[in-house]
């Protein structure tokens, strides 16, 4: 399960937002650390920790 | 007429002098460029070779991207870098050594694009979004006019699609990366 497929398990709200616009950015730099959250910015929900992300 | 400075392929430098306020530069006799007070005009034919900085990369195979993540693409071969200022092998950005403005080019192959678009990357944050797609089979292109500093600055591409998708297609033809120095600073 990837970052995006994890963040829409967390918050099923999120499956018809627009990732490419909106206050989420997730962001993956190709240096083999893998997808991060880059910008998480969403008015009402609150960033998931790495602790539901796991 | 004008003064003349002619490089001479029998007696070197030969130069004629008039008050004209018009110089005229020669290579045997051959009129090459015209100076005067509005400025330099080259003859006909003639050219001002630029030597700055132009680079080529592309990747020949292919990359997933996950998604809704942006993501840099890989751009690990080089067609030229005729200023070693690509980096091919670590973090796929360009860095101009060279203080100016840049003509960039990008293009990426997406193998069934989902609100799939392309971003140039300047020194980390998005400077544009260059092209993008619905849905569909998509070969997209875009171009930029950069400013860069010529010592720290460097330019990155990263790719996007909401559903996930796979881009290139295994031609270096199919996902590439160039750009040159358009107009120094």
């Amino acid at each position: 399960m990837n970052l995006y497929e994890k963040i829409i398990a967390l918050y099923p709200e999120l499956a018809d937002y627009d990732f490419a616009m909106g206050d989420i950015t997730l962001q993956n730099d190709s240096d083999g650390r893998g997808d991060y959250i880059a910008k998480w910015e969403h008015p009402t929900l609150s960033k998931p920790t790495n602790k539901e992300l796991t | 007429m004008a003064t003349i400075i002619n490089a001479d392929t029998s007696n070197g430098l030969k130069l004629t002098s008039d008050t004209s306020g018009e110089i005229q530069l020669q290579s045997a006799g051959t009129t090459i460029a015209t100076v005067d007070s509005t400025g330099l005009t080259m003859a006909s034919g003639k050219l001002i070779a630029s030597t700055g900085p132009a680079f080529s990369a592309y990747n020949a195979g292919t990359q997933a991207v996950s998604a809704a993540t942006i993501t840099k693409v890989v751009f690990n071969s080089e067609n030229f870098d005729t200023n070693s200022n690509f980096d091919s092998t670590t973090n796929y950005r360009f860095t101009p050594t060279v203080a100016g403005y840049y003509q960039i080019n990008v293009g990426i192959y997406y193998q069934g694009a989902n609100n799939g678009f392309i971003l140039l990357y300047k020194n980390g944050s998005v400077l544009s979004r260059l092209a993008g797609t619905q849905s569909g089979l998509a070969m997209l292109s875009g171009s930029a006019l950069v400013n860069m500093n010529g010592t720290t600055d460097y330019l990155e591409m990263y790719a996007y699609d909401g559903g996930g998708q796979t881009i290139g297609s295994g031609s270096s033809s199919l996902m590439f990366f160039d750009g040159f120095l358009a107009r120094a600073a």
